[in-house]
């Protein structure tokens, strides 16, 4: 009779084998990466660009690169998507403070075209005006919508309170529309596209050739300057609300500036984080969502900048319970930094995070996207074969120690938006 | 193409295995044969709230999820109205964990009153958070039971009304689970590098002794042929105007739902499309406008959804609107812009078949649908779609009385 009661035997992960991509220079600083051990025919192109949210005046960056496949009054916008669609390319555009990136995703027999096809419409691109009447109409109703959001609201009062005094702080508001000025975007693209290329990223087993190509058009581009970061950010602390009439339920964002991989504690806290919120079976989700049922969801996690990062709690409480979850938020950071984490707890926690490795080394795309995570900070892949020595060998007393130092409630930016 | 084996246990249990020996990972997945549609009225959202039950302990492991992640795994699910899919990530290594668990819950759920209680809560705050708290997040709410008046396609997932979740007994519970939750009602898969046998003896080891019990008949209310034109208006505080078109079109396992699924590309898929070019690039009436399918099983909807620029009336929308129709319907779409849609959708697939995932997920659902070999026959019946099959099912579909209208209209008072 088979006991159900009993854990089959677990096998414990020894080894991840990791596969860097190769390196070209594309000129001065800007570099290209390819991995081409993809065992079918998709493919991507990522291109980075100096051009953040952080860069330029209020809001300029956030409309140039919703605009960079606008076109000209000799190649309209319809064009452009046409005859990417025609390849069965699919483009996208990314922003956050520190970079701009576009990407596509197509199969590789394509991947080339598409590029051109991009390359082309970068470099005639013209701003009309009919395209940028188009793209502020369309900004602004998206962030009336998003001004409705109480998630909305607390991460953007976070976002100010977080990189209080910096230039990271700094949100859209309704302003931001009004008087946008064509000549300050032409300006900001010249500078920031067409001489603010600093990294390429081909996943696709696409021929040399191709390479050779991509890395030609590029250097055009490319900045020959290495690019700034803000650094010695400063949080403010205490408390924050953001008043939405007739919302039902209450955002918290809750956190305080930190460090990124580069930083000697990193590893270790990144333990601390997962036991406290980073998983299904968190304290966090333990204790607010599967015994209290304050909220559907509650995360911890680390966000990291180019020289610094933070640390952030997040969730969607009732209303009403909005004190009560603060208070348990609170008693889970004090527990942490009182008794030790239990020695089966830690073991799940260290297993857990071992077979998340394992998973994001799976398939040329995530193996990518895992070296794309250190190269920013001067490390390469052997920085995992640490991660997992340093996982075997972390101790409930390290753990502690990392919650006393960096996880105290008068360091911390609390906001409620509800 | 997409390799699998086929086994069927005594119980009833159907199994399928995709082979892979790229990954170090596995996956397993449960389809059960159920969802929002087998609800009966005065009892929705049940489907979806059980799913989260199925967290709460089996009858001989008190925890689901610990286990799994001290084997390196994680888990999750997810509820539709035509089913309930449940995944289990984990190195391929410590696969019995997944067995071990999945199998449990198949066999019997702790049932505590604890776990009933809170994922009520849970749920309940999840239908804030999703439906209710957000800016035209209840638009699906509206537009189901205007859509569909006879089949439990009209109401959502997540429930009609919160008060159904809070009614929800024990009794009620016990129920749904010796019903739904039987082998015979269930397709599981296996996706990972290991052999056939060594497989075939773990799932008879862990599954083999489960009670067989008996697939619940479906019979549901048929949805009769809409013949009028149905239209409603909401106030709500928004910040612009949104429309929703939803148009009938045929069930999952007839051809037709390719041919709607292809004619909402054309409409509404990217930015070349029709809807995009002409209403928003040319005539600037909307600022943004997508066209899409709802994959639904039972006879499902297309959908034209948007939102409408400042000092646009309904309308004018409703014109230009219905003039994009007309063409598809007066004209069959140029070979070159087949082409472009097609290349579209193979191109999408080829991505998404990366994913183990994906490909378990999806040998259950078209075992669901009949066989799974249909993963690999699918693309076969993109590839005989011709412009002129484009063109009936157009003149078939986007007739004014085939046609539910939901307008939400921004106020400032509203609540």
């Amino acid at each position: 009779m088979l006991n159900r009661t009993l854990t089959p035997e677990l096998k414990e992960i020894d080894q991840i084998s990791f596969v860097s991509p190769a390196i070209h220079v594309i000129h001065g600083n800007a570099r290209l990466y390819h991995m081409a051990e993809v065992p079918n025919n998709t493919s991507r192109l990522d291109l980075y660009f100096d051009a953040g949210t952080a860069r330029g005046a209020r809001a300029i960056a956030g409309f140039v690169n919703g605009m960079l496949l606008s076109g000209s009054e000799s190649l309209s916008a319809i064009e452009i998507q046409s005859q990417i669609d025609a390849l069965g390319g699919f483009y996208e555009s990314g922003i956050s403070q520190e970079t701009a990136v576009i990407s596509i995703y197509a199969l590789k027999e394509h991947l080339l075209d598409i590029f051109r096809i991009i390359a082309y419409a970068l470099e005639e691109l013209s701003f009309t005006d009919k395209e940028l009447k188009e793209m502020i109409n369309d900004r602004r109703q998206k962030f009336k919508v998003n001004m409705e959001k109480v998630s909305f609201l607390a991460q953007r009062e976070f976002q100010q309170r977080l990189f209080h005094n910096s230039i990271y702080g700094r949100v859209s508001d309704e302003s931001d529309f009004e008087h946008v000025d064509r000549e300050k975007l032409i300006t900001f693209f010249n500078e920031h596209y067409l001489h603010g290329l600093y990294k390429v990223v081909v996943v696709g087993a696409v021929p040399v050739t191709e390479i050779e190509e991509i890395i030609a058009t590029t250097s055009k581009w490319s900045k020959s300057s290495k690019n700034s970061y803000e650094k010695d950010l400063k949080n403010e602390r205490g408390d924050a609300y953001v008043e939405k009439a007739g919302a039902l339920q209450t955002a918290i964002r809750l956190g305080r500036i930190l460090f990124n991989k580069a930083h000697e504690d990193y590893l270790d806290f990144l333990v601390l984080n997962t036991i406290l919120g980073d998983y299904f079976g968190s304290r966090l989700m333990s204790n607010i969502r599967e015994d209290k049922g304050y909220t559907y969801g509650i995360g911890s996690m680390v966000a990291e900048l180019h020289e610094t990062g933070y640390f952030l709690i997040a969730t969607e409480v009732g209303k009403d319970v909005k004190d009560a979850a603060l208070e348990e938020i609170k008693k889970e950071l004090v527990r942490l930094k009182e008794e030790l984490v239990p020695g089966e707890e830690l073991e799940l926690v260290k297993n857990y995070m071992l077979g998340q490795l394992l998973k994001s080394a799976d398939g040329p795309y995530s193996m990518t996207d895992l070296f794309l995570s250190v190269e920013p900070h001067g490390l390469d892949l052997d920085f995992y074969n640490k991660a997992i020595e340093s996982l075997h060998a972390i101790k409930p007393a390290r753990i502690q120690e990392l919650a006393q130092r960096y996880l105290n409630w008068e360091d911390f930016t609390i906001v409620a938006a509800g | 193409m997409i390799t699998f084996d086929r086994f069927t246990l005594r119980n009833g249990l159907t199994v399928l295995f995709h082979k892979d020996i790229t990954t170090p990972m596995a996956v397993v997945n449960t389809l059960y044969d159920v969802g929002a549609r087998d609800e009966s009225e005065d009892k929705t959202g049940f489907a979806h709230l059980f799913e989260h039950l199925m967290f709460g302990g089996s009858v001989n492991i008190p925890d689901f999820d610990a286990p799994l992640q001290m084997a390196g795994g994680e888990s999750n699910a997810f509820t539709s109205n035509d089913i309930t899919n449940y995944y289990d990530v984990l190195p391929a290594k410590n696969i019995e964990t997944a067995l071990w668990l999945e199998s449990d819950r198949m066999l019997s759920l702790a049932f505590t009153p604890k776990s009933l209680e809170v994922q009520r809560n849970v749920v309940i705050e999840e239908f804030k958070q999703r439906y209710l708290n957000q800016p035209y997040g209840d638009v699906w709410l509206e537009l189901r039971p205007l859509a569909y008046h006879q089949h439990p396609y009209k109401w959502a997932t997540i429930g009609k009304e919160i008060k159904h979740i809070e009614d929800a007994t024990m009794e009620d519970v016990r129920g749904f689970f010796s019903k739904h939750y039987v082998p015979a009602n269930a397709i599981l898969c296996i996706a990972g590098n290991f052999e056939l046998e060594e497989i075939k003896t773990l799932v008879e080891k862990w599954y083999g002794d489960i009670p067989g019990g008996i697939k619940p008949a479906r019979i549901l209310p048929s949805e009769p042929v809409q013949q009028e034109f149905r239209e409603k208006t909401i106030d709500r505080k928004v910040p612009a105007n949104a429309f929703y078109y939803a148009f009938k079109m045929p069930e999952r396992r007839n051809e037709g739902y390719y041919l709607a699924d292809v004619l909402s590309d054309a409409l509404g898929r990217d930015k070349s499309s029709r809807l995009y070019v002409s209403l928003k690039k040319e005539q600037q009436l909307v600022s943004d406008i997508n066209a899409y399918i709802t994959g639904s099983l039972d006879d499902g909807l297309l959908l034209i959804s948007g939102k409408l620029n400042d000092g646009v009336s309904f309308e004018q929308l409703d014109r230009a609107l219905w003039n994009e129709l007309d063409k598809l319907k007066a004209h069959p779409i140029p070979a070159s812009e087949l082409q472009r849609l097609m290349i579209k959708i193979k191109t999408a697939r080829e991505f998404q078949e990366q994913g183990l995932l994906n490909r378990a997920m999806n040998l259950c659902l078209f075992e669901l649908l009949g066989d799974a070999e249909g993963i690999n026959e699918e693309h076969e019946v993109y590839d005989a779609i011709q412009p002129e099959h484009l063109h009936e099912t157009a003149i078939h579909l986007f007739k004014r009385e085939n046609c539910t209208l939901l307008k939400v209209n921004a106020t400032n008072d509203a609540e």
